[in-house]
């Protein structure tokens, strides 16, 4: 499986953790793929290999088995800072840096210049209503509103392939929504793909797509977005 | 059980946090153990070494008129005497003897009635030359009648004819200053030179021929019992003194006003004391310091995994510890950094002990060995305590939950230590203080001759105390204002590493700055304890090599007898010899200055200074080539000891009277001189008061010009071989020393201590120091911030990017701690030498600085920094994804 043109595409990926009697299956052998424009709910209880599937679309894990490709973005080693943006389940802010660092790192490690990296970032934070987190350590704002910080950071860069972790998963339900509806405008505006794993079904309703896992195995995962290539985009 | 989970849980995941601040109370624990077993060793050992010295340890002279034989009974019968013989002393009227159809005749001598057994009993009294036991003749009186064993000798008597007794052997009186002592005289009342004519009897002949009968004048002057007593002194010196020495009085009270007892052994131990404690206040300067910045690095190092620890807390609380739960398990994580640290330092302190000095235990006693060791694992305990036990407890008290979650933390206001200023106000009482000791000439210890009580000028040690934490705390203040409110220079000057994330960087810094300015303090301070200790030990040696210099006058000095008058022409036949690069004659004569014997040394003023290697710091009121030089500009010019100057209140341009014997008439005549210059140390001369004269001067004004030394240079070849040539060119007549062997002589006697030992262990851990302050320190630092480096690689980071962080802070901790450190290395090295100039002997002129060293603790911190940052990138390499899911 290799659509030319899809964002990312898995074929027969599997990844396994650990080996012998003690190894894990974090996912059975998968067919998948993104397209620009797609919009999936990715779906699953807790350790079903939601997280496991989307970090090997983002490129931060190694399959067991076979083959991520992202025909629409290039090597591997071109993912991120830029194309794919990810945004995580835990804490992922730098502790060190302020919220408006913080969302401008991706874009000063792709090269920008500070000033530029700051301007970006400064308009995402307020795309959240978080300009006045700006100067704030991550330590001094709550779970949640670092959560939307991250949010901010990945979607700073503009990506073609946003894959969020359990965005919500710290947030109640007026904030979640939100951070919902920035994700999804955001794909928009971009044609971006974009990936939420989640198990909320209120949060799943909203996407174009459900993608349903369960023990490792990927179900329901037809994409119904139309596949636009990423560099026809720009 | 919680504490033991989470013991067990910090073994599996957070070992290096436990490794590496057990591996700083490991350098502490070892450094201690090490310095203070070493130290203990050294004060035996002087303890020892001074005992050794002593011929005879007491001289009991009996009293006039009291019973020679009671008092050598009571003597005898006393609980620490080991052996005791008695000797009699006579004075002779000259003696003579006839040469070749010739007769010598001495002057005024001595005759001793030896006792059977005496040479063997107290060997280092008499050292026999050549011959076999009975008649025995001092070296010098042999040359100065020029007779051998088989001759006759006449001795003079007052009121009798002279006796006459063949010569058995030639002996050397090693101990002739005590053997000759006035005994019971106050302390600095002892004549300067014992008697130059000296001739030994056995008793018996001793008793016929000076008390021949009851009726006939006896020339006895006095019977002394020598003894020895037990050795089985205390440690200490001080403490063996103060033992001996009221033996030595426990004695005289018994013998009832009968004897007064001269304390040889107690006047060597006497000397002793000032060494131990000199001793004592190396080891509080040179090895305090390491000790306490090992601490500091170790609670740096603990420090480094205090966020973690902080959260880990906060986790707990949130499922219900107590905070003395929370106490308990630091505590727990407390004892087993201490036993490891304990176990691996002692480890540590036998290995150096075995490689340095071959014994695990440095040389000292097993007693003191162990006590040092439980003192040192009491150091360290309290090093770990202070490092994990007492924060986590100040944490769990004051902190709230989200406080313990904090991981950077504003800080609104500088430390309390820095809005006080106490770092400036450290300097400024450091710099006072130093001024106002230096005033006095730095007399760190006072030990009066046979005064029981020594003093040692502790306010002294305030000066490198204070400055050490000054500087210390300076450096951390400095690091983190630099750090504060440098941020755009520092994006400058990281530019080159970090390319456009350099504000990102410095930003970084600039929150994390805490740890960053103790990281440069810390490394500022070992870097500063490594060069000023280094800078010391090689400045000690450049002074123990001009002492040698000085006691042996050149590389190999031909010292002729008294009784073989010979001229400046020797040094000629002595030039040619193989090896020889030039001779220069040295006169020496006893001048009376008012009632004072002093020393005068005659040079010839146009080639002393190169010949003698003459230092400016020997010399006050002018540099050495001035005052050399007006001694040949006004050739009756006299340099004077500073002690003279004092005594006699003397002035530039002052006419001085000196009376020097005639060398024809041998009447002493008195000799105009003017003072020029003051010499406070020159080659061959006693330390305390002598002077130095135009050899062309004193030569003409008294008819003689003998010379008493021959200074040799050699050509390069090795100074005991020529010393050999010189030897047997120049016979029995004269002593040949050469400066290889006054070498060990000035190492193994050095006044103070055996400093090359200290200096070892300090100089190696020194460096262990640096390293650790550079690399480990850095290292731990990176490690507790791994997560933020794996999401920084979840977002895209390159190695190379990473890298600009890792190698940024690298940079600025080994730039700013290392520059610091040289600053800090710089005045305390000034300040040591200045402070501890007692230990120098002569003081030095200038320091000498180890470059070898100092390039190679360089490189080897440089080295341990860049390892550091290396492995760190390494970890790295590893898929974020999974090292966050590790972290």
């Amino acid at each position: 499986m290799n659509r030319e043109g899809a964002l990312v595409c898995c074929a027969a990926v599997a990844r396994t953790y650990g080996i012998g009697e003690t190894a894990i299956v974090g996912l059975r052998p998968t067919d998948c793929s993104v397209e620009s424009g797609a919009k999936i709910a990715l779906v699953g209880a807790s350790g079903s290999g939601k997280s496991t599937l989307l970090h090997l679309m983002a490129g931060l894990d190694s399959p067991s088995s076979g083959t991520v490709s992202w025909p629409a973005i290039g090597p591997p080693e071109r993912l991120r800072p830029g194309p794919i943006a990810v945004v995580f389940q835990g804490p992922s802010l730098l502790p060190a840096l302020t919220v408006l660092e913080n969302v401008g790192l991706p874009l000063a490690l792709g090269g920008r210049s500070d000033r530029d990296a700051k301007r970006i970032a400064a308009d995402a934070l307020e795309r959240l209503d978080l300009g006045d987190l700006a100067a704030k350590l991550p330590e001094e704002i709550s779970g949640g509103q670092a959560q939307r910080v991250a949010v901010a950071r990945a979607l700073a860069g503009e990506p073609a392939l946003i894959l969020a972790d359990e965005p919500t998963g710290q947030l109640d339900h007026l904030n979640g929504a939100r951070v919902i509806d920035v994700l999804l405008a955001a794909a928009d505006h971009s044609s971006a793909g974009l990936v939420i794993s989640t198990h909320d079904p209120s949060v799943a309703e909203r996407l174009q797509s459900r993608w349903e896992i369960n023990g490792g195995e990927l179900r329901n995962h037809a994409s119904r977005a139309p596949a636009v290539p990423f560099e026809a985009r720009r | 059980m919680t504490a033991l989970s989470w013991l067990r849980g910090l073994i599996a995941h957070r070992r290096s946090r436990l490794v590496g601040t057990a591996i700083g109370v490991a350098v502490a624990v070892a450094l201690i153990a090490s310095i203070g077993t070493f130290l203990s060793a050294t004060t035996s050992k002087m303890t020892t070494r001074a005992a050794a010295t002593v011929a005879a340890d007491w001289q009991v002279e009996v009293r006039p008129g009291a019973d020679p034989a009671r008092a050598l009974r009571q003597v005898r019968s006393f609980d620490t005497v080991t052996r005791a013989l008695p000797v009699n002393f006579a004075s002779t009227s000259g003696l003579a003897a006839r040469t070749g159809g010739s007769t010598q005749q001495t002057g005024p001598g001595s005759v001793l009635g030896i006792p059977p057994g005496f040479a063997k009993a107290f060997p280092g009294e008499i050292r026999r030359l050549s011959g076999g036991p009975g008649v025995l003749l001092a070296q010098q009186t042999a040359a100065n009648l020029n007779a051998k064993p088989g001759q006759i000798v006449e001795i003079g008597r007052l009121g009798l004819p002279a006796a006459r007794v063949r010569v058995a052997g030639v002996v050397e009186l090693p101990a002739a200053d005590s053997l000759f002592q006035n005994v019971g005289a106050p302390i600095g009342s002892q004549p300067q030179a014992p008697p130059d004519n000296v001739v030994m009897l056995p008793q018996r002949l001793f008793e016929r021929i000076e008390s021949p009968a009851p009726a006939a004048p006896s020339q006895l002057l006095a019977t002394q019992i020598f003894a020895s007593v037990d050795r089985a002194l205390p440690s200490s010196p001080s403490a063996a003194f103060i033992d001996i020495s009221g033996q030595a009085r426990n004695l005289e009270t018994r013998l009832a006003g009968g004897g007064l007892v001269g304390d040889n052994l107690g006047s060597a131990l006497d000397g002793a004391r000032a060494d131990a404690l000199y001793a004592q206040i190396l080891f509080l300067f040179l090895g305090l310091p390491g000790a306490m910045i090992a601490g500091f690095l170790t609670a740096a190092i603990a420090s480094a995994g205090s966020d973690r620890r902080r959260r880990d807390a906060a986790l707990l609380r949130t499922r219900g510890a107590s905070t003395r739960a929370l106490v308990r398990i630091a505590l727990s994580e407390t004892a087993a950094a201490t036993a490891l640290g304990v176990g691996l330092g002692l480890g540590i302190a036998l290995v150096v002990g075995q490689i340095s000095f071959g014994t695990a235990n440095f040389g000292a006693g097993t007693t003191a060995a162990a006590l040092w060791a439980s003192g040192a694992a009491l150091v360290g305990s309290a090093i770990a305590t202070m490092a994990i036990a007492v924060p986590a407890w100040r944490d769990a008290r004051g902190l709230t939950v989200a406080g313990q979650r904090r991981q950077i933390g504003r800080r609104d206001r500088p430390p309390r230590w820095a809005r006080y200023g106490l770092d400036c106000g450290l300097l400024i009482v450091s710099a006072l203080v130093y001024r106002q000791a230096s005033s006095n000439g730095y007399q760190l210890v006072l030990a009066p001759e046979g005064v029981p009580k020594v003093s040692v000028n502790w306010y002294a040690l305030i000066a490198p105390a204070f400055a050490w934490i000054g500087a210390g705390l300076l450096s951390y203040r400095l690091a983190d204002a630099f750090l504060d409110r440098g941020s755009r220079p520092l994006a400058v000057a990281l530019r080159p590493l970090a390319g456009n994330l350099s504000m990102t960087v410095a930003a970084t810094m600039r929150r994390g700055r805490g740890p960053l300015a103790r990281s440069v303090a810390l490394l500022a301070l070992t870097a500063a304890f490594a060069a000023s200790t280094a800078v010391f030990n090689s400045t000690y040696r450049q002074q123990a090599e001009v002492d040698a210099r000085l006691s042996n006058g050149a590389d190999v000095t031909v010292s002729e007898s008294p009784g073989n008058p010979v001229g400046p022409g020797q040094g000629e036949k002595l030039a040619s010899l193989a090896g020889v690069a030039g001779v220069e004659p040295l006169q020496h004569r006893f001048a009376y200055v008012g009632a004072d014997l002093q020393d005068l040394y005659g040079v010839r003023a146009d080639s002393i200074g190169s010949a003698a290697s003459l230092q400016d710091a020997w010399f006050q009121g002018g540099s050495a080539a001035e005052l050399i030089g007006k001694l040949a500009d006004e050739p009756d010019s006299l340099l004077v000891s500073a002690e003279t100057v004092t005594d006699f209140q003397l002035h530039p341009g002052d006419l001085i009277k000196l009376r020097l014997q005639d060398g024809v008439s041998k009447q002493f005549k008195t000799v105009p001189f003017h003072y020029v210059g003051v010499a406070l140390e020159f080659p061959t001369a006693p330390h305390d008061s002598f002077f130095v004269a135009n050899a062309d001067y004193v030569a003409q004004q008294t008819g003689s010009n003998a010379v008493a030394s021959l200074l040799i240079q050699t050509d390069g070849t090795n100074p005991a071989t020529v010393a050999s040539t010189v030897r047997a060119s120049v016979g029995t007549s004269a002593q040949v020393t050469d400066i290889v062997n006054q070498r060990k002589v000035i190492g193994s006697n050095l006044t103070a201590v055996e400093l090359s030992g200290l200096t070892r262990i300090e100089l190696g851990f020194a460096l262990v120091l640096a390293v650790a302050a550079g690399g480990l320190a850095l290292a731990l630092g990176f490690n507790e911030r791994r997560r933020s480096f794996a999401i920084a690689t979840a977002l895209g980071a390159r190695r190379r990017q990473l890298g600009g962080f890792i190698c940024g802070e690298a940079a600025f901790v080994t730039a700013a701690g290392l520059g610091l450190g040289a600053a800090i290395a710089t005045a305390m090295s000034v300040m040591l030498v200045k402070v501890l100039t007692g230990v120098f002997d002569p003081p030095p002129d200038a320091l000498a600085v180890p470059g070898l060293y100092l390039v190679g603790a360089l490189a080897t911190v440089l080295l341990a920094v860049a390892v550091a940052a290396a492995a760190m990138l390494r970890s790295l390499r590893r898929p974020a994804i999974e090292q966050l899911r590790d972290l």
